[in-house]
Protein backbone atom coordinates (compact mmCIF):
# COMPACT_ATOMS: atom_id res chain seq x y z
CA UNK A 1 0.00 0.00 0.00
CA UNK A 2 1.78 3.30 -1.15
CA UNK A 3 0.74 6.82 0.38
CA UNK A 4 -1.97 8.06 -2.42
CA UNK A 5 -1.50 11.09 -4.31
CA UNK A 6 -1.65 14.66 -2.57
CA UNK A 7 -2.33 13.09 0.80
CA UNK A 8 0.68 14.15 2.33
CA UNK A 9 1.01 17.77 2.99
CA UNK A 10 3.26 20.00 0.67
CA UNK A 11 6.25 20.15 2.92
CA UNK A 12 6.18 16.79 3.36
CA UNK A 13 5.75 15.83 -0.38
CA UNK A 14 8.92 18.26 -0.82
CA UNK A 15 10.94 17.04 2.15
CA UNK A 16 10.71 13.48 1.04
CA UNK A 17 11.46 14.16 -2.51
CA UNK A 18 14.55 16.07 -1.45
CA UNK A 19 15.29 12.71 1.11
CA UNK A 20 14.63 9.93 -1.66
CA UNK A 21 16.96 11.93 -4.23
CA UNK A 22 20.84 11.00 -3.36
CA UNK A 23 19.81 7.73 -2.57
CA UNK A 24 18.29 7.27 -6.37
CA UNK A 25 21.31 9.69 -7.76
CA UNK A 26 23.83 7.16 -5.96
CA UNK A 27 21.66 3.83 -7.09
CA UNK A 28 22.31 5.71 -10.78
CA UNK A 29 25.60 6.66 -10.31
CA UNK A 30 26.45 2.67 -9.70
CA UNK A 31 24.31 1.77 -12.25
CA UNK A 32 26.31 4.15 -14.73
CA UNK A 33 29.60 2.37 -13.27
CA UNK A 34 28.06 -1.16 -13.78
CA UNK A 35 27.23 -0.49 -17.21
CA UNK A 36 30.17 0.64 -17.90
CA UNK A 37 32.38 -2.60 -17.35
CA UNK A 38 29.39 -4.62 -18.58
CA UNK A 39 27.31 -3.30 -21.12
CA UNK A 40 24.78 -5.84 -21.12
CA UNK A 41 23.77 -4.70 -17.61
CA UNK A 42 21.87 -1.83 -19.12
CA UNK A 43 19.21 -4.56 -20.74
CA UNK A 44 19.23 -6.66 -17.72
CA UNK A 45 18.63 -3.53 -15.48
CA UNK A 46 15.94 -2.00 -17.76
CA UNK A 47 14.08 -5.74 -17.92
CA UNK A 48 14.78 -6.32 -14.30
CA UNK A 49 12.11 -2.86 -13.63
CA UNK A 50 9.91 -4.73 -15.66
CA UNK A 51 9.63 -7.34 -13.84
CA UNK A 52 9.18 -5.93 -10.17
CA UNK A 53 6.38 -4.27 -12.10
CA UNK A 54 4.72 -7.02 -13.18
CA UNK A 55 5.58 -8.87 -9.91
CA UNK A 56 3.42 -5.95 -8.25
CA UNK A 57 0.49 -6.95 -10.34
CA UNK A 58 0.48 -10.61 -9.47
CA UNK A 59 -2.03 -11.68 -6.49
CA UNK A 60 -0.85 -13.58 -4.22
CA UNK A 61 -2.79 -15.91 -2.07
CA UNK A 62 -2.37 -14.58 1.62
CA UNK A 63 -2.65 -16.83 5.02
CA UNK A 64 -5.72 -14.82 5.83
CA UNK A 65 -8.10 -15.94 3.03
CA UNK A 66 -7.70 -12.72 1.38
CA UNK A 67 -5.08 -11.69 -1.78
CA UNK A 68 -2.97 -9.00 -2.42
CA UNK A 69 0.47 -8.13 -4.66
CA UNK A 70 4.39 -9.03 -3.64
CA UNK A 71 5.83 -5.82 -2.83
CA UNK A 72 9.54 -8.11 -4.91
CA UNK A 73 11.72 -5.64 -2.39
CA UNK A 74 13.21 -8.46 -1.21
CA UNK A 75 13.39 -10.47 -4.08
CA UNK A 76 14.73 -7.87 -6.21
CA UNK A 77 17.45 -6.51 -3.75
CA UNK A 78 18.96 -9.92 -3.31
CA UNK A 79 19.11 -10.28 -6.98
CA UNK A 80 20.27 -7.09 -7.96
CA UNK A 81 21.64 -5.40 -5.19
CA UNK A 82 20.13 -3.06 -3.15
CA UNK A 83 21.65 0.35 -4.24
CA UNK A 84 20.26 -0.77 -7.77
CA UNK A 85 17.15 -0.84 -6.45
CA UNK A 86 16.20 2.48 -5.58
CA UNK A 87 16.40 4.10 -8.77
CA UNK A 88 14.28 0.58 -10.66
CA UNK A 89 12.18 0.93 -7.10
CA UNK A 90 11.59 5.30 -8.31
CA UNK A 91 11.01 3.53 -11.82
CA UNK A 92 7.87 0.34 -10.34
CA UNK A 93 6.16 3.31 -8.81
CA UNK A 94 6.59 5.75 -11.51
CA UNK A 95 4.88 2.94 -13.82
CA UNK A 96 1.93 2.26 -10.81
CA UNK A 97 0.83 5.75 -10.76
CA UNK A 98 0.88 6.77 -14.09
CA UNK A 99 -0.88 3.21 -15.30
CA UNK A 100 -2.60 2.03 -12.45
CA UNK A 101 -2.87 5.19 -10.40
CA UNK A 102 -1.62 3.85 -7.62
CA UNK A 103 0.64 5.75 -4.99
CA UNK A 104 1.53 9.38 -6.83
CA UNK A 105 3.76 12.10 -7.98
CA UNK A 106 3.54 14.44 -5.27
CA UNK A 107 4.32 11.20 -2.69
CA UNK A 108 6.97 9.59 -5.08
CA UNK A 109 9.16 10.44 -2.59
CA UNK A 110 7.64 9.33 0.34
CA UNK A 111 7.13 5.82 -1.34
CA UNK A 112 10.80 5.45 -2.93
CA UNK A 113 12.29 5.84 0.66
CA UNK A 114 9.94 3.39 1.95
CA UNK A 115 9.78 0.40 -0.43
CA UNK A 116 12.83 1.44 -2.81
CA UNK A 117 15.27 2.52 -0.18
CA UNK A 118 14.61 1.15 3.17
CA UNK A 119 12.87 -2.25 1.68
CA UNK A 120 15.80 -3.70 -0.02
CA UNK A 121 18.63 -2.33 2.40
CA UNK A 122 16.91 -3.93 5.08
CA UNK A 123 16.37 -7.71 3.29
CA UNK A 124 20.21 -7.58 2.10
CA UNK A 125 21.17 -6.51 5.56
CA UNK A 126 19.59 -9.83 7.01
CA UNK A 127 19.88 -11.42 4.32
CA UNK A 128 23.66 -11.16 5.31
CA UNK A 129 23.22 -11.41 8.54
CA UNK A 130 21.51 -14.40 8.59
CA UNK A 131 24.20 -16.13 6.53
CA UNK A 132 26.89 -14.63 8.89
CA UNK A 133 25.47 -16.38 11.72
CA UNK A 134 24.77 -19.49 9.53
CA UNK A 135 20.88 -19.53 9.43
CA UNK A 136 20.22 -21.83 6.93
CA UNK A 137 19.61 -20.63 3.18
CA UNK A 138 15.93 -20.98 3.31
CA UNK A 139 15.25 -19.54 6.36
CA UNK A 140 17.66 -16.48 5.67
CA UNK A 141 15.62 -15.88 2.54
CA UNK A 142 12.31 -16.21 4.09
CA UNK A 143 13.88 -13.68 6.75
CA UNK A 144 15.34 -11.12 4.35
CA UNK A 145 12.33 -11.00 2.29
CA UNK A 146 9.07 -11.00 5.14
CA UNK A 147 11.22 -8.23 7.72
CA UNK A 148 11.83 -6.34 4.30
CA UNK A 149 8.02 -6.19 3.89
CA UNK A 150 7.25 -5.61 6.80
CA UNK A 151 9.79 -2.38 7.40
CA UNK A 152 8.40 -1.34 4.46
CA UNK A 153 4.95 -0.44 6.03
CA UNK A 154 6.47 0.25 9.19
CA UNK A 155 8.33 2.90 7.39
CA UNK A 156 4.79 4.14 5.55
CA UNK A 157 3.14 4.19 8.92
CA UNK A 158 6.31 6.27 10.33
CA UNK A 159 5.78 8.76 7.53
CA UNK A 160 2.20 9.04 7.81
CA UNK A 161 2.18 9.71 11.58
CA UNK A 162 5.03 12.24 10.83
CA UNK A 163 2.31 14.36 8.28
CA UNK A 164 -0.70 13.92 10.64
CA UNK A 165 0.03 13.11 14.48
CA UNK A 166 -2.80 12.25 16.68
CA UNK A 167 -4.36 15.34 17.95
CA UNK A 168 -4.56 13.64 21.66
CA UNK A 169 -1.49 11.12 21.62
CA UNK A 170 1.03 13.15 19.55
CA UNK A 171 3.28 10.95 16.79
CA UNK A 172 3.32 7.55 19.11
CA UNK A 173 -0.43 7.32 19.22
CA UNK A 174 -0.77 8.35 15.42
CA UNK A 175 2.03 5.85 14.59
CA UNK A 176 0.73 2.85 16.89
CA UNK A 177 -2.79 3.79 14.99
CA UNK A 178 -1.66 3.49 11.67
CA UNK A 179 1.17 0.45 12.58
CA UNK A 180 -2.03 -1.33 13.75
CA UNK A 181 -3.93 -0.94 11.09
CA UNK A 182 -1.43 -2.48 8.30
CA UNK A 183 -0.52 -4.82 10.81
CA UNK A 184 -4.10 -6.86 10.11
CA UNK A 185 -3.01 -7.14 6.58
CA UNK A 186 0.45 -6.46 6.10
CA UNK A 187 1.78 -9.17 8.88
CA UNK A 188 0.19 -12.21 7.01
CA UNK A 189 0.78 -10.86 3.36
CA UNK A 190 4.59 -10.94 5.15
CA UNK A 191 4.67 -14.22 5.83
CA UNK A 192 3.25 -15.48 2.57
CA UNK A 193 5.77 -13.21 0.61
CA UNK A 194 8.58 -14.84 2.95
CA UNK A 195 7.40 -18.23 1.76
CA UNK A 196 6.65 -17.07 -1.99
CA UNK A 197 10.57 -15.42 -2.32
CA UNK A 198 11.78 -18.89 -0.88
CA UNK A 199 9.85 -20.91 -2.90
CA UNK A 200 11.09 -18.94 -5.83
CA UNK A 201 14.55 -18.92 -4.71
CA UNK A 202 14.63 -22.07 -4.22
CA UNK A 203 13.17 -23.42 -7.82
CA UNK A 204 15.96 -20.95 -9.06
CA UNK A 205 18.59 -22.35 -7.33
CA UNK A 206 17.64 -26.21 -8.11
CA UNK A 207 16.44 -25.79 -11.98
CA UNK A 208 18.57 -22.62 -13.16
CA UNK A 209 21.66 -22.49 -11.28
CA UNK A 210 23.78 -23.24 -14.28
CA UNK A 211 21.81 -20.29 -15.97
CA UNK A 212 22.21 -18.05 -12.88
CA UNK A 213 26.08 -18.69 -12.68
CA UNK A 214 26.18 -18.04 -16.52
CA UNK A 215 24.46 -14.63 -16.18
CA UNK A 216 25.94 -13.46 -13.28
CA UNK A 217 23.81 -12.28 -10.83
CA UNK A 218 24.40 -10.66 -6.85
CA UNK A 219 27.63 -11.65 -5.42
CA UNK A 220 25.14 -13.05 -1.98
CA UNK A 221 23.21 -15.69 -4.42
CA UNK A 222 26.53 -16.51 -6.22
CA UNK A 223 27.84 -18.08 -2.78
CA UNK A 224 24.95 -20.05 -2.65
CA UNK A 225 25.19 -21.54 -6.51
CA UNK A 226 28.60 -22.75 -5.90
CA UNK B 1 -4.24 -1.49 -18.67
CA UNK B 2 -7.46 1.02 -19.10
CA UNK B 3 -5.12 3.89 -18.99
CA UNK B 4 -3.07 2.72 -21.67
CA UNK B 5 -6.02 1.86 -24.07
CA UNK B 6 -7.30 5.60 -23.20
CA UNK B 7 -3.85 7.69 -23.92
CA UNK B 8 -3.59 6.29 -27.04
CA UNK B 9 -7.58 6.68 -28.14
CA UNK B 10 -8.33 9.44 -26.28
CA UNK B 11 -9.45 12.92 -28.59
CA UNK B 12 -6.11 14.99 -26.98
CA UNK B 13 -3.69 12.23 -28.70
CA UNK B 14 -2.01 14.58 -31.01
CA UNK B 15 -1.51 17.37 -28.50
CA UNK B 16 1.71 18.30 -27.25
CA UNK B 17 2.65 16.18 -24.23
CA UNK B 18 4.59 19.46 -22.51
CA UNK B 19 0.41 21.08 -22.85
CA UNK B 20 -1.05 18.62 -21.11
CA UNK B 21 1.85 18.12 -18.68
CA UNK B 22 1.64 22.16 -17.70
CA UNK B 23 -2.16 21.39 -16.72
CA UNK B 24 -1.78 18.41 -14.66
CA UNK B 25 1.22 20.35 -13.02
CA UNK B 26 -1.15 23.24 -12.58
CA UNK B 27 -3.91 21.32 -10.99
CA UNK B 28 -1.65 19.50 -8.36
CA UNK B 29 -0.49 23.15 -7.96
CA UNK B 30 -4.07 24.11 -7.96
CA UNK B 31 -5.27 21.63 -5.61
CA UNK B 32 -2.05 22.35 -2.56
CA UNK B 33 -2.75 26.36 -2.86
CA UNK B 34 -6.87 25.53 -2.67
CA UNK B 35 -8.19 27.24 1.14
CA UNK B 36 -10.79 25.18 1.58
CA UNK B 37 -12.68 21.55 0.47
CA UNK B 38 -15.20 23.30 -1.68
CA UNK B 39 -12.10 25.00 -3.79
CA UNK B 40 -10.37 21.79 -4.21
CA UNK B 41 -13.64 20.01 -5.09
CA UNK B 42 -13.86 22.61 -7.62
CA UNK B 43 -10.63 21.94 -9.32
CA UNK B 44 -11.35 18.33 -8.95
CA UNK B 45 -14.50 18.84 -10.90
CA UNK B 46 -13.23 21.20 -13.61
CA UNK B 47 -10.10 18.49 -14.29
CA UNK B 48 -12.33 15.28 -14.38
CA UNK B 49 -14.78 17.30 -16.58
CA UNK B 50 -11.74 18.24 -18.66
CA UNK B 51 -10.49 14.66 -18.76
CA UNK B 52 -14.09 13.41 -19.75
CA UNK B 53 -15.85 15.87 -21.67
CA UNK B 54 -12.35 17.68 -23.41
CA UNK B 55 -10.48 14.42 -24.28
CA UNK B 56 -13.68 12.58 -24.85
CA UNK B 57 -12.51 9.45 -22.45
CA UNK B 58 -15.61 7.49 -21.34
CA UNK B 59 -17.20 8.32 -18.10
CA UNK B 60 -17.66 4.66 -17.24
CA UNK B 61 -13.61 4.14 -17.99
CA UNK B 62 -12.98 7.14 -15.72
CA UNK B 63 -14.33 5.71 -13.08
CA UNK B 64 -13.00 2.04 -13.23
CA UNK B 65 -9.17 3.96 -13.59
CA UNK B 66 -10.21 5.82 -10.09
CA UNK B 67 -11.96 3.54 -7.67
CA UNK B 68 -9.34 1.65 -6.26
CA UNK B 69 -7.62 4.78 -5.91
CA UNK B 70 -10.92 6.25 -4.20
CA UNK B 71 -11.31 3.37 -2.40
CA UNK B 72 -7.35 4.19 -0.64
CA UNK B 73 -8.84 7.37 -0.14
CA UNK B 74 -11.72 6.46 1.71
CA UNK B 75 -9.43 4.28 3.93
CA UNK B 76 -6.88 6.60 4.55
CA UNK B 77 -9.56 9.14 5.84
CA UNK B 78 -11.06 6.96 8.03
CA UNK B 79 -8.24 5.77 9.37
CA UNK B 80 -7.16 9.30 10.02
CA UNK B 81 -10.75 9.97 11.70
CA UNK B 82 -9.52 7.50 14.59
CA UNK B 83 -7.96 9.14 17.30
CA UNK B 84 -5.90 6.52 19.68
CA UNK B 85 -5.12 7.96 23.64
CA UNK B 86 -2.76 6.86 25.50
CA UNK B 87 -4.77 8.30 28.89
CA UNK B 88 -4.37 6.35 32.62
CA UNK B 89 -8.67 6.68 32.34
CA UNK B 90 -9.11 3.86 30.00
CA UNK B 91 -9.74 0.33 31.03
CA UNK B 92 -6.60 -0.72 29.10
CA UNK B 93 -4.24 2.56 29.18
CA UNK B 94 -5.54 3.79 25.94
CA UNK B 95 -8.92 4.37 24.12
CA UNK B 96 -9.56 4.34 20.44
CA UNK B 97 -12.61 7.61 19.95
CA UNK B 98 -13.58 9.27 16.77
CA UNK B 99 -11.31 12.52 16.34
CA UNK B 100 -14.25 14.81 15.89
CA UNK B 101 -12.38 18.04 15.90
CA UNK B 102 -9.99 17.29 13.58
CA UNK B 103 -13.16 16.32 11.25
CA UNK B 104 -12.63 19.42 8.69
CA UNK B 105 -8.93 19.27 8.40
CA UNK B 106 -8.96 15.67 7.45
CA UNK B 107 -12.03 16.61 4.75
CA UNK B 108 -9.78 19.33 3.29
CA UNK B 109 -6.85 16.59 3.17
CA UNK B 110 -9.14 14.20 1.26
CA UNK B 111 -10.28 17.03 -1.19
CA UNK B 112 -6.92 18.17 -1.79
CA UNK B 113 -6.25 14.37 -2.53
CA UNK B 114 -9.57 14.04 -4.93
CA UNK B 115 -8.06 17.17 -6.94
CA UNK B 116 -4.49 15.90 -7.05
CA UNK B 117 -5.60 12.61 -7.98
CA UNK B 118 -7.74 14.20 -11.23
CA UNK B 119 -4.93 16.11 -12.05
CA UNK B 120 -2.94 12.69 -12.31
CA UNK B 121 -5.30 10.78 -14.37
CA UNK B 122 -5.65 14.15 -16.33
CA UNK B 123 -2.48 13.07 -17.48
CA UNK B 124 -2.20 9.26 -17.40
CA UNK B 125 -5.49 9.19 -19.61
CA UNK B 126 -4.89 11.39 -22.18
CA UNK B 127 -0.88 11.17 -22.47
CA UNK B 128 0.64 7.68 -23.33
CA UNK B 129 4.03 7.05 -20.93
CA UNK B 130 6.23 7.08 -24.36
CA UNK B 131 5.54 10.76 -24.32
CA UNK B 132 6.08 11.69 -20.66
CA UNK B 133 9.25 9.99 -21.21
CA UNK B 134 10.07 12.05 -23.77
CA UNK B 135 8.44 14.71 -22.07
CA UNK B 136 11.22 13.92 -19.32
CA UNK B 137 14.14 13.56 -21.68
CA UNK B 138 13.21 17.39 -23.10
CA UNK B 139 13.41 18.37 -18.73
CA UNK B 140 16.75 17.01 -19.19
CA UNK B 141 16.54 13.85 -16.34
CA UNK B 142 19.51 11.40 -16.26
CA UNK B 143 19.82 9.67 -19.99
CA UNK B 144 20.46 6.36 -18.02
CA UNK B 145 16.84 6.74 -16.06
CA UNK B 146 14.93 7.17 -18.63
CA UNK B 147 16.68 4.71 -21.13
CA UNK B 148 15.83 2.03 -17.96
CA UNK B 149 12.30 3.43 -18.31
CA UNK B 150 11.75 3.17 -22.09
CA UNK B 151 13.69 -0.68 -21.80
CA UNK B 152 11.40 -0.86 -18.29
CA UNK B 153 8.15 -0.23 -20.69
CA UNK B 154 8.87 -2.14 -23.68
CA UNK B 155 9.11 -5.39 -21.95
CA UNK B 156 6.43 -5.16 -18.98
CA UNK B 157 4.05 -5.91 -21.89
CA UNK B 158 6.07 -9.23 -22.79
CA UNK B 159 6.72 -10.07 -19.12
CA UNK B 160 2.46 -9.62 -18.94
CA UNK B 161 1.87 -12.04 -21.70
CA UNK B 162 4.23 -14.80 -20.45
CA UNK B 163 2.31 -14.00 -17.09
CA UNK B 164 -0.76 -14.67 -18.56
CA UNK B 165 0.23 -17.18 -20.74
CA UNK B 166 1.92 -19.42 -17.62
CA UNK B 167 -1.17 -18.54 -15.51
CA UNK B 168 -3.19 -20.22 -17.98
CA UNK B 169 -1.26 -23.41 -18.63
CA UNK B 170 -1.09 -23.64 -14.38
CA UNK B 171 -4.66 -23.29 -13.88
CA UNK B 172 -5.14 -25.66 -16.77
CA UNK B 173 -3.29 -28.09 -14.45
CA UNK B 174 -4.97 -27.04 -11.36
CA UNK B 175 -2.10 -25.24 -10.16
CA UNK B 176 -4.36 -22.83 -7.99
CA UNK B 177 -6.68 -25.14 -6.49
CA UNK B 178 -5.61 -24.53 -3.04
CA UNK B 179 -3.67 -22.42 -0.83
CA UNK B 180 -0.47 -24.57 -0.84
CA UNK B 181 -0.58 -25.38 -4.60
CA UNK B 182 -1.08 -21.79 -5.27
CA UNK B 183 1.93 -20.57 -3.50
CA UNK B 184 4.23 -23.57 -5.28
CA UNK B 185 2.72 -22.39 -8.71
CA UNK B 186 2.96 -18.92 -8.28
CA UNK B 187 6.61 -19.34 -6.66
CA UNK B 188 7.18 -21.53 -10.01
CA UNK B 189 6.29 -18.86 -12.00
CA UNK B 190 8.08 -15.92 -10.59
CA UNK B 191 11.39 -18.05 -10.73
CA UNK B 192 10.61 -18.83 -14.37
CA UNK B 193 10.00 -14.74 -14.95
CA UNK B 194 13.48 -14.39 -13.24
CA UNK B 195 15.12 -16.24 -15.54
CA UNK B 196 13.33 -14.69 -18.26
CA UNK B 197 14.68 -11.61 -16.98
CA UNK B 198 18.06 -12.42 -18.20
CA UNK B 199 17.60 -14.00 -21.14
CA UNK B 200 15.55 -11.89 -22.84
CA UNK B 201 18.15 -8.81 -21.62
CA UNK B 202 20.97 -10.91 -23.01
CA UNK B 203 18.72 -11.04 -26.30
CA UNK B 204 17.95 -7.54 -26.45
CA UNK B 205 21.38 -7.06 -26.17
CA UNK B 206 22.69 -9.11 -28.82
CA UNK B 207 20.14 -6.88 -30.70
CA UNK B 208 21.24 -3.57 -30.14
CA UNK B 209 24.94 -4.96 -30.48
CA UNK B 210 23.84 -6.23 -34.02
CA UNK B 211 22.29 -2.79 -34.92
CA UNK B 212 25.53 -1.33 -33.66
CA UNK B 213 24.40 0.02 -30.41
CA UNK B 214 27.29 1.92 -29.20
CA UNK B 215 25.70 2.66 -25.24
CA UNK B 216 23.12 5.07 -25.23
CA UNK B 217 19.60 4.34 -26.94
CA UNK B 218 18.04 6.88 -29.28
CA UNK B 219 14.99 7.47 -30.34
CA UNK B 220 13.18 9.91 -32.52
CA UNK B 221 10.49 12.74 -31.17
CA UNK B 222 7.20 12.71 -32.55
CA UNK B 223 6.52 16.17 -33.95
CA UNK B 224 2.81 17.45 -32.35
CA UNK B 225 1.14 19.73 -34.73
CA UNK B 226 0.00 23.24 -33.57
CA UNK B 227 1.83 22.67 -30.54
CA UNK B 228 2.88 26.33 -29.55
CA UNK B 229 -1.15 27.23 -29.50
CA UNK B 230 -1.78 23.96 -27.44
CA UNK B 231 1.43 25.19 -25.27
CA UNK B 232 -0.47 29.04 -24.74
CA UNK B 233 -3.87 27.00 -24.00
CA UNK B 234 -2.34 25.18 -21.79
CA UNK B 235 -0.55 27.87 -19.73
CA UNK B 236 -3.64 30.02 -19.80
CA UNK B 237 -6.30 27.26 -18.84
CA UNK B 238 -3.12 26.31 -16.14
CA UNK B 239 -2.57 29.49 -14.54
CA UNK B 240 -6.21 30.23 -14.07
CA UNK B 241 -7.23 26.88 -12.30
CA UNK B 242 -4.13 28.11 -10.01
CA UNK B 243 -5.34 31.73 -9.92
CA UNK B 244 -9.15 30.93 -9.26
CA UNK B 245 -7.88 28.44 -6.08
CA UNK B 246 -5.38 31.28 -4.91
CA UNK B 247 -8.40 33.52 -4.64
CA UNK B 248 -11.63 31.54 -3.90
CA UNK B 249 -11.99 31.28 -0.12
Amino acid sequence: MHIMEGFLPVKHAIGWSIAAAPFVVYGLYTINKRIKEKPEQRMLLGVAAAFTFVLSALKMPSVTGSCSHPTGTGLGAILFGPAAMAPIGAIVLLFQAILLAHGGLTTLGANIISMAVVGPFAAVAIFRSAKAVKVPFALSIFLAASCADLLTYVTTSAQLAFAFPDPAGGFAASFAKFASVFAITQIPLAISEGLLTVVVMNALVRFNAPELQEMKVTAAVQEVLT
Amino acid sequence: MLTEQSAYTNRWRQISPVAKGFVSICGMVAAFAAGSPRTALLVALILSLATVLGANIPPVRYLRVAAPALFFLLASGLSLLASLDFSYNSTFGLSLHLAESELPRIFQVCCRSLACLTALLFLALTTPLTDIISLMRRCKLPETLLDLMTLSYRTLFVLSEAVHETVTAQSARLGYASLTLSLRSLGGLVANLAVQVWQRSQALHLAALARGNDGALRFLEPDYPDSPRAISCAVISGVLLVVLAVYLP
